[in-house]
This record gives C-alpha cells, structure tokens and sequence, in this order.
C-alpha cells in the first residue's frame, strides 16, 4: 500500500551500479511439499546456533510467531500450541518457535523477552529461534503467525500451512477444528505420507521488514 | 431532506401506513455497533415486510482510513468477515453476496478485501406464516487489518413490521443498495475456460473476442477461493483476439484443479467519457484440450524493476549525463566544443548567455518529444522509444542532415551563408539562435542512443500520466546539457579551456568526419528499414543537396543569373526531399518480412524470436537467452561485439546448450514492443537469461561485458553438475 515506495537510499548516494538492480521486495514462491526444506541458521533467546543441517535424522516443526497477533494468541491462551509443544518433544520432535516480526514491529521480541514470554505461556518449543531480519520467514514464504511447516528426518518438506482447520480468532473453535500439524506430525512419524500436505494458513499478516535492502 | 421525500412518497403509497412509518425514527437500519476501526449497522431496503417473500439487507461497513477488511478470499493472510444469523423458525438468510474486492499488496503479501466503505448484501426469506414483526439477529465478526489485524465482533438486531405488502425504505437506504449493487460484480457476458501447463500452471482464457487492446487495462482475476491459484504471483493479462488470456500459477492446494474454477475478473476499459472499472463473475470450466505452451511467464522476472517518480527522476538525469557521451551525440558535441573554444574570452555575460540558450534548446526539444508522446498516445495507445527510428523518412533526414553539418564543419560553406530553413544553418550560427538549435540537434540525434540507465526510466516516463512524463524527459534533457551548462557558468572551468587559435580550424575540420561517418550509419540503418533501394536513394539526395550547395556558392547579389541557380538549388533540395515520398512506397518492412536476408541485425547462430518459440524451448527446460536488439541501437550493437559475438562466449553459449533467440526491433513488432511493455522497458537493448527450469527470467544489465555473460552462464554449468 502507501508503504511501497519508499525511495531507495541507496539510489538518494547516487551509485548507480548498485541502483541498477534494486532488490525486489519479497519472494513469491514458497517451497514445495517433496522437495528439500531451505536451508537456515538462527540464532536462539538464550544464544545457541541453530541449522537445519544440524537436526538431520530428526523431525523439525517450525512455528512462526507474533505474540501480540490475536490468532496466535488464541492458540497460546488455549494452550493448544504448549500442548502440542510438549506431545512433539516426548516424541523426540525438534519443535522451533521463530520470532519473525522485523524489528520495531508488531512481535519483535528480543532474547529476554523471548524467554519471559515462554515462562510466562508456560511454552515447550525446544528454541525460541530470534529472526528479527525475517530471514527464516523468507526462505519457507511464510505469510502469516503462526504458519506451520514440518521437515521429515531427511529434510524434506512434509507439511506447510495452518495449525488447524477452522481460521477464526475464537478459542471455543479449537476443539472442533482439525490439528492439522498434529496429524501431520503423527503420520510422518509412523512413516506415512502426510494426506494433507499444504492447507491454508490463517492468522495475521507476518511483519517483515518495511524497506527492502 | 430525505425524511420528507420518504414522507411524500409513504403519502403516495397509501394514507393507512403513512403514519407509522413515519414516526419510526429509522425502521430499516439496526443501531450502529463501533468498533476500534470500523463503524458498521445491518440495513434493510424495506420498511415493512411480508410473509414469505425475500428482501434484502446489507452489513454496511465504514472502515478507518488506511485500514481493510477481507473478502470471501482474503488471499495469503487474513480472514473473510462472517455473518452469523439468528432468525424465527421459518425464516432463512442466504449466504453473503459479496461486491468485488481490491487489491492490497502488503509488503508482498497480496490480500483481497475492502477499504472505506462496503456493504455486504444478504437476501432474507422471512417465516410464510410471518405475523407480527420480523426481528433479525446477527453476529458478524470481521479482522480488520493495516499494519496489525485485529478481529472485530458486533451484535445486530433489526426488527422489521410486517404487512399485506413490503414497503421500501427511505429513499437514502435505498440509494445505498442501489450503490451495493454495483459494486457487486456481473455474471461474466462471456464464456470463460482454463487449461493446465506441463509444469501444472492454470492460464485462464475469458472468451471475449474483439476487445481493443488499447482500451482495456488493470486486468486482474481474484480466485474465489483459497487452493487452486497462487494469490501471491503477479499476474499479467493480456488481450489476444481470442480474448482475456491470464496466466496464473497453481496455488499450494494439493488437490487437482477443479472442474470450475471460479473467480472474480476485474478490469478497466477506457471509454469516450472516461474509464469505467467492471468485474465480472468468472467460472471457467476445465479444457482438457487446451494446454498452455509453458509457464514463460514474464511476470516477475528477476531484476524487472518498478520505479517511483523521484527514482525515475534521477535515473533520467543520470541517463542524460551519459548521452553525452554516446557515439551519436559525440559530434554534435563535438561542434559545440568548438563553438565554445571560439567564445573562449568573450565576456562571461555571453558565455552564460550561449550555456543557458543551448540548455533551453535541449529542454523545449524534450518538451516537444514529451508534447509528441503524449499526443500520440492520447490517440494511438502506445509509444516506444527509438519509435522515430522505425520510420525510414526520419532516418533519410537525420543523414541529410548529418551531411550538410559534416559539410558546413569541412568548409564548404561558411557560416552565415544563407541556407535560412535549414537546420543546421540555424545550428551553426553563431550566438544565442545558434546556441539554442545546436540544443535541439544533440537531443534530435541522441534518441536512439538508449544509454544504460535510460530504459527504465523512459519506461516510466511513456506508462505514466502526461505530467509525470514531461518531468522525466525534462530531467533527461537537463542532464544531456548539464556539462555544457556548468561549463558556460564557471569561469574556474574556463580557464582550462585552451586559447583560441588556428587549431580551431583545424578542429572543426576534423570533425566534419564523425559527422558523414555518422551520416553513413544513418543510412546504414535505412537500409534495414527499406532494403537497397534506399541507398539510391539517400545518396543520390546527399549529391543533390551537394550541387544546390554549390550553385548557392557560386555568387551573391539580385542579377538574374543568382535568380536562376537559386530557383535551380531550391529544386534539386525539393527532389532531394522527394525521396522521402518514395521510401514509404517502398518495402518498409522488408528486414522483417523477408526472413531477414537483407536485415542488419545478423542472425547467424540465432534464432528468430518469438512468444512460442522461447515458451517451448523455456518449458523444455533448457536455458534461454533472449537478445532484443535494432539496427539503429548503438548499445545493442557493441554489447553484440564486445559480449555476445566473442569466441569465448560463443563457445560457453554452445557448451552450455543455450537456445539463442534474437528479437529484432529495427521496424515495428508488435510482438516485441509487447515484451517490452511487459517488462516496463520503452526500449532496446533488453536482455534475458531463462536458467533450465526456471519459471522466469532475469533480466541482465544493458551494458554487457564477456565476464557478465560467462559467469551467468558458468552458475548453470554447476547447476548442472
């Protein structure tokens, strides 16, 4: 909207070779069920280094997050999200929460906010990954909090999409709703193919950087 | 006002109900529920109701100022709003009918929804045995979102009296549905259908045929629902004769593609009295038969790049500087340069007087090429960069013109010999007229110089609105005299210059022969234009105007015989002239018609390009480079020479198994002008590499150099492996 054309600065230096080529503002395309998961390395609230190619052997979920957005709030104060945290955990799930929202926005959290708010929700993610440039969002076209992948023991993608089936901001709709990620989860475990592979994800509009650089 | 108009017409529509419907204070409206951002009531069009039969009521909506709410597909993120009736046994509520949504592209991420105001429209059936008033109760929940999204929830009840017939309501609720109504989209006129790609990409086709082009733009699709369509990949329409083609990329549903795919088109066509912006509803049904050529989809392409005014600005300014130091603008300069080391000395009153006349010669060239462009689109629709380039007259007179100068620097006649009418004896007068028209000749040859930084912005400056485009040429056209102009107002600058002197003779006489070197590509170009024949008949002018130079020289004064090789002169100049009218006769499109036997843009180890070819050989996987290049294009013929054309990328082009394809543009292509336009380029030299597999391209810089095209080609050779 009114948002999009910020003037580049780096064309207000008047260096032309580098205005020639102006970075475009988001990746249209999110990877594919099937095919290997985008690579990244993050660093978590409390410091440790984490990869993708680390947890090879493992089944990873990634949850992206805003803790002011009203959706994964619904999912918090009903403390569906802890729960499938801790059944992921005793499963031997690598279970990532990742701070998207670019700094300043909506959702930015720094490390000791990270770790509050996981006292305070009374969350089990095995990290709280702090992804303040979106970097992590960008590389699986994350669009909304929470939005939902799981990566298989080979790093394939298996699952990308809603944490459930029922996009509303109501509690009372959790139970009636179908856990997708919970599904998933069970059938990638158990060695099947997940049946639903990509659903919609709802939520709020994930806060990446304003300018593109 | 309103009140009383509905009083008049309740006294029309029956003296018995006139009372109470008027005392109600506002029977047909729910009270107002305010939220953080959105001001919404429940609003029926009657005042009365009667059993059984359906009316109807909207959910109006007044939304925060930069604020949306979402339509029934909300696209990547956000949430469609939801009505929840509670209604008397009997009575039921249709689903929303939704108006047509816009777009909102928030940091990439594309929603679908509304802003300002929207009136979601629901038909009611009441109860058959309705008795008494009908009361509706309605929960709706809405997310409405700017930077952040916050959902939303109100409470609705509207109780409606019943009668033996329904009565409207005011006749400002009324105009309010009315309103509604249009903003609803229309069942689709035509009938639409969509086939599938190899790679799984849905292009839908609505079959309206004989659509002008020129008339229709902003064409979007908005798939109704989430699953089938990626609502995240730009779209690009266009309109073929077989009607509204849309490529669009499969969305992330793993479901096949429906038998119907449904959606909202929404376009906008230019009428005599203005644009009308339509939406239709769409459902196409699945063509087994019809399969896309590829996913050679130009949306996209890495590197394609969307300016801002400011940004077009500066890239005009940047691209006028640089013509300065194109081929085609270095004579003309050239003689400038000398005019300036003449001037040398003279007052600075006079310097700045003969900066400031050649600065406003470029400049009101520029406002007339801007005064041209718009025109003709005004009128035609389109207009590329370069256009002139494509008539074969302009080129016979550029090089007459590149002639008599060439002559004038040589001495064969003198300045201030009387050649009044002629361009370039204005050009070559001395003082502030000659300052001013040498201004206008660097702009008239510098145009198919399209430098490096030139093409997006002239892009810019031809798509946008008449202002915008006059301050883009403007800023070019500063930036082509800037150097001149600095110079004429710096003394310090000055003093560099050397001193007058015999040189100057000397100088100008040697730059006579960029100028016929000039005048000999010009013809060059010609002959791409017209074939041979235009040889004929640009040299056989040149020696015309050659001989009425002479005859002019032999003598002054009012004798008869001067009268005589006057009148002589002024003929052989009109038949020189003559031979304009005889070039548009002639084959004009024999470069493109003609396979390109005679053309001057070389194909040998290329392909000739098109649509279907790149698309077959992109979808086959294998890599592509695209070269869109003219004849008249000084840029494309050196990236040819210096890049292109040289053993060692011939060579990595080969191994890599590259399918060469070559565009020309010396003539008219509407094929090629329409990649161009999709790509937001006025014109050549354009560039594009299609890596194997990739489902767009990247557009490469318009100055190449080998290691550019060697390294790009090297990233797929380890791809490979």
């Amino acid at each position: 909207m009114s948002k999009l054309n910020v003037p580049r600065r780096t064309l207000l230096l008047g260096s032309a070779a580098l205005a020639m080529a102006p970075a475009a503002a988001f990746a249209t395309s999110s990877p594919d069920i099937g095919k290997p998961a985008p690579s990244f390395s993050a660093i978590d609230s409390n410091g440790k280094t984490w990869s993708l190619a680390d947890l090879k052997g493992k089944v990873v979920v990634l949850e992206t997050t805003n803790h002011d957005c009203p959706y994964v709030r619904k999912h918090y104060n009903a403390n569906n999200m802890q729960d499938q945290q801790r059944e992921a955990a005793a499963k031997g799930v690598v279970w990532l929460t990742v701070a998207s929202s670019a700094t300043g926005e909506q959702g930015y959290v720094t490390a000791q906010q990270a770790n509050d708010l996981t006292r305070s929700r009374n969350a089990a993610p095995a990290a709280v990954l702090l992804d303040p440039q979106s970097k992590v969002a960008r590389a699986y076209g994350a669009t909304v909090t929470p939005h939902m992948y799981i990566i298989d023991a080979n790093g394939i993608l298996v699952y990308k999409g809603g944490i459930d089936s029922i996009p509303s901001s109501s509690t009372a709709d959790i139970p009636k709703a179908t856990q997708y990620v919970r599904v998933a989860l069970d059938q990638v475990l158990a060695g099947k193919p997940v049946a639903e592979a990509s659903t919609r994800a709802y939520g709020c509009t994930l806060k990446y950087p304003k300018t593109s650089s | 006002m309103a009140r009383f108009l509905a009083f008049l017409l309740v006294l029309m529509a029956g003296p018995v109900l006139a009372l109470p419907a008027f005392a109600q204070a506002s029977p047909a409206q729910s009270a107002v529920v305010t939220t953080e951002n959105v001001r919404s009531e429940l609003v029926s069009e009657v005042a009365t109701v009667k059993a059984g039969e359906p009316f109807w009521v909207g959910l109006r909506q007044t939304i925060r100022p930069k604020w949306h709410t979402y339509w029934k597909n909300p696209g990547e993120s956000g949430l469609p709003t939801e009505i929840t009736w509670k209604l008397p046994d009997g009575a039921r509520a249709d689903p929303i009918v939704w108006p047509a949504p816009i777009l909102f592209d928030i940091g990439g991420i594309i929603n679908y929804g509304f802003k300002d105001e929207s009136v979601l429209l629901v038909r009611i059936t009441p109860p058959a045995d309705l008795a008494g008033p009908l009361t509706l109760a309605a929960e709706a929940n809405w997310l409405v979102c700017e930077d952040v999204c916050i959902p939303e929830e109100g409470k609705f009840e509207l109780t409606l009296p019943s009668g033996t017939a329904a009565t409207l309501a005011p006749p400002a609720t009324r105009t309010l549905f009315e309103q509604a109504r249009r903003a609803v989209p229309t069942a689709s006129p035509w009938p639409a259908r969509y086939g599938v790609s190899k790679a799984g990409d849905p292009t839908l086709l609505v079959e309206a045929r004989g659509l002008k082009p020129d008339a229709i733009s902003d064409i979007y699709f908005f798939p109704a629902e989430w699953g089938p369509v990626a609502t995240m990949a730009r779209q690009t329409a266009t309109v073929t004769p077989e009607g509204i083609r849309i490529p669009l990329k499969k969305g992330d549903a793993k479901a096949a593609l429906p038998a119907q795919l449904a959606g909202t088109l929404v376009l906008t066509e230019k009428t005599a009295d203005g644009t009308v912006k339509q939406a239709f509803d769409v459902s196409a049904t699945l063509d087994p038969a019809f399969v896309p050529a590829a996913t050679a989809s130009l949306a996209n392409a890495v590197g394609a790049e969307q300016l801002s005014l400011v940004q077009a600005l500066l890239f005009a300014l940047l691209g006028g500087l640089i013509l300065n130091l194109m081929p085609c603008v270095f004579p003309v300069l050239a003689m400038k340069a000398a005019a300036f080391a003449r001037l040398a000395g003279h007052e600075r009153s006079e310097m700045r007087r003969d900066g400031l006349a050649y600065t406003a010669g470029v400049l009101a060239s520029f406002a007339a090429m801007a005064g041209v462009v718009i025109a003709i689109r005004s009128s035609v629709g389109e207009v590329n960069w370069g256009f002139q380039f494509q008539s074969p007259v302009f080129s016979l007179l550029i090089a007459y013109l590149f002639f008599v100068v060439g002559l004038n620097l040589s001495g064969v006649f003198e300045i201030g010999s009387r050649l009044a009418g002629v361009g370039q004896g204005l050009a070559s007068r001395g003082g502030t007229t000659g300052a001013f028209f040498t201004g206008v000749l660097a702009v008239i040859v510098a145009t198919p110089c399209t430098a490096p930084f030139m093409a997006a912005a002239l892009g810019f400056a031809l798509s946008q609105p008449a202002p915008a485009t006059l301050a883009v040429l403007l800023a070019m056209g500063l930036g082509l005299a800037l150097p001149y102009l600095a110079l004429s107002m710096t003394p310090a600058l000055q003093r560099l210059m050397p001193r007058p002197g015999p040189w100057m003779d000397r100088l100008r006489q040697f730059l006579a022969f960029p100028m016929y070197a000039s005048a000999v590509w010009m013809i060059w170009v010609l002959t791409q234009q017209t074939g041979a024949d235009g040889v004929l008949y640009a040299l056989g002018g040149m020696i015309l105007i050659g001989f009425a130079i002479w005859l002019l020289r032999l003598g002054s004064g009012a004798t008869a015989g001067t009268w005589v090789r006057r009148g002589i002169a002024a003929a052989a100049v009109l038949l020189a002239f003559s031979a304009t009218l005889k070039l548009d006769q002639s084959p004009a499109t024999a470069a493109s018609a003609s396979g390109g036997s005679n053309a001057g843009v070389s194909f040998e180890g290329w392909e000739r390009f098109s649509r279907a070819r790149m698309a077959e050989a992109v979808a086959a996987g294998k890599p592509v480079f695209v070269d869109f290049t003219a004849a008249w294009c000084i840029t494309c013929l050196v990236n040819e020479r210096v890049a292109l054309e040289v053993p060692a990328v011939r060579r990595a082009f080969e191994q890599a198994g590259v399918v060469k394809l070559k565009g020309d543009w010396t003539n008219r292509d509407a094929e090629i002008t329409g990649v161009l336009k999709e790509l937001g380029r006025a014109g050549v030299p354009l560039y594009l590499f299609w890596e194997p597999g990739a489902d767009r391209p990247k557009i490469l810089p318009q100055v190449l150099t080998e290691s550019l095209i060697l390294s790009e080609l090297s990233s797929i050779q380890q791809a490979k492996r």
